[in-house]
């Protein structure tokens, strides 16, 4: 019982976060706990999901990944309020949930797509820490 | 009109007759301009002229049996000793005089309504066969499309060749007989030297010759309906609109119709999706299993389309992309880069920014319609 004691504060603390300015939705948030859970595992002490490294993040060039998209933002542009546009010329609905409500509700597509992004931007999968900063970073925009 | 001394006019052309010669001429070279000049999404236009062909062809039969004495068939039917006798005649360069069609006229006139019957078959096999349209769509294959394609080409340089030869005909015979025949098809008077037999001429038949156009048309239109209602053969199907492979293919590209590439290269893509063209688009095991089964079993080897045909065929170094097929890269090699750059189109692989019926996979040439910007 104390676990799931632990995962209803923290949604409730990522909910005063992040619920002024983004649409709540208990899905999402449950991606969070889980994704908040396994961050502490990988890493003993660590407390919350921060907005602004995961703007930085989504921001950053990174390494190790292919040339030709080498940022998040090569696919999804610079601001994630706007459409982007995949390589072969379609779009891709807005990253920011206030735009895109729908966004990082269905768990098996936000794994979908950090498994795949992950390896071709950085090279390697991302961590717990990585995307829950983005996923709590695109909630605040 | 005015005549030197002794010369006859003879009404030889009637109207119907002059007025089928001079569109028979309008629609042989619209084909001609269609199909050779024209960009692909003429091709209704062609078509159209090809039936306006056959129409026509229909009526001149009609009119050659009930028509004023020179239009009917048996006027223009000569025993191969005129003929030989016309022939030599020309060559001597003083042809025997004759009312109607001359022997060596005669034998062209046959011969181009040969050709243009061929014309007309080759065209609604192509039509059918490649093409998958007209009557015949259900019907015929694309293999023997690919064949009576050739021969429509064949026929077409025949029929090039005959014009040549009966322009020249014309003038040879202008010349020599000292009548100009252009005017006599126009204006339907020829001018005879005196003394030239003129036989009592049978009039024309008009009630009949409609009668008979109309018997003509009802038996054409039943045929027609009768094949239009023949449901289309399995490799011509409709796939149903496949809500995984529009997900998960679709979201990052184009989602190509299954029949642009052969099984061998599906299977092949569906197993390598982490490198999937510069890009990791792994999937989960069975979404990739149910998706590479339905494309492999809805491959180009399972359609008769032109394009699925012609796709069959790729690039060896370069299997997987639909844009390096060799048919792909000829039938594209006319559009200039800066179309592909445009606001509407974006990329190659945007198919369907040009090709309104890019998702059926038919890609009919009438549908294409490429953005202006």
């Amino acid at each position: 019982m104390r676990l799931s004691h632990a995962i209803a504060v923290t949604i409730a603390v990522l909910g005063l976060l992040a619920g002024s300015t983004s649409s709540a939705d208990p899905r999402r948030d449950a991606i969070l706990a889980e994704l908040l859970a396994q961050a502490k595992k990988e890493e003993p002490g660590f407390a919350r999901f921060a907005a602004d490294r995961g703007a930085a993040f989504y921001r950053a060039t990174h390494q190790g990944g292919k040339a030709g998209t080498a940022s998040c933002t090569s696919c999804h542009g610079p601001s994630p309020l706007d459409k982007g546009k995949t390589r072969a010329g379609k779009d891709i609905e807005p990253m920011a949930v206030s735009r895109n409500p729908a966004r990082y509700t269905d768990k098996a597509d936000v794994e979908k797509w950090f498994t795949r992004n992950c390896q071709d931007v950085l090279g390697r999968a991302c961590t717990a820490r990585e995307k829950g900063d983005f996923i709590t970073s695109m909630m605040g925009q | 009109m005015k005549a030197a001394a002794g010369d006859r006019w003879v009404k030889v052309w009637d109207r119907p007759t002059r007025l089928f010669h001079w569109l028979l001429v309008l629609l042989v070279v619209g084909g001609i301009v269609t199909g050779f000049v024209a960009p692909e999404w003429w091709m209704g236009v062609h078509v159209w002229a090809g039936y306006g062909l056959v129409a026509l062809m229909g009526f001149r039969l009609v009119w050659g049996i009930f028509g004023f004495e020179y239009s009917r068939v048996v006027s223009f039917v000569y025993p191969p000793r005129d003929t030989l006798e016309h022939l030599k005649g020309l060559l001597l360069l003083r042809p025997p005089h004759h009312v109607g069609h001359n022997p060596t006229g005669a034998l062209m006139v046959f011969a181009l309504t040969g050709v243009l019957l061929g014309l007309v078959v080759t065209g609604l096999l192509v039509l059918g066969g490649e093409e998958k349209q007209g009557p015949l769509a259900a019907v015929v294959g694309y293999s023997v499309g690919a064949l009576a394609k050739r021969a429509h080409f064949w026929l077409t340089m025949l029929l090039l060749a005959m014009v040549a030869g009966h322009i020249a005909g014309v003038v040879a015979e202008s010349l020599l007989t000292h009548d100009n025949l252009v005017r006599g098809i126009v204006t339907g008077w020829k001018k005879l030297p005196p003394g030239t037999p003129v036989p009592s001429p049978r009039s024309a038949r008009p009630v009949l010759a409609a009668a008979l156009l109309a018997v003509l048309a009802v038996a054409a239109g039943v045929t027609l309906h009768g094949l239009s209602r023949l449901p289309p053969p399995p490799s011509l199907r409709v796939l149903a609109r496949n809500v995984t492979y529009q997900k998960e293919c679709g979201a990052c590209h184009y989602a190509f119709n299954p029949s642009l590439l052969p099984a061998s290269s599906w299977a092949a893509l569906m197993s390598t999706l982490r490198e999937h063209f510069g890009e990791d688009a792994s999937l989960d095991g069975a979404t990739t299993r149910d998706l590479a089964s339905w494309l492999v079993s809805n491959a180009a080897e399972t359609f008769d389309t032109e394009s699925a045909n012609r796709l069959r065929v790729v690039a060896a170094d370069d299997p997987y992309r639909i844009s390096s097929a060799p048919y792909w890269l000829r039938k594209h090699a006319s559009v200039p880069p800066e179309v592909f750059a445009r606001k509407g189109v974006r990329t190659r692989v945007n198919c369907h920014a040009c090709h309104r019926d890019a998702e059926s996979g038919r890609y009919d040439d009438q549908a294409i319609a490429i953005p202006k910007e």
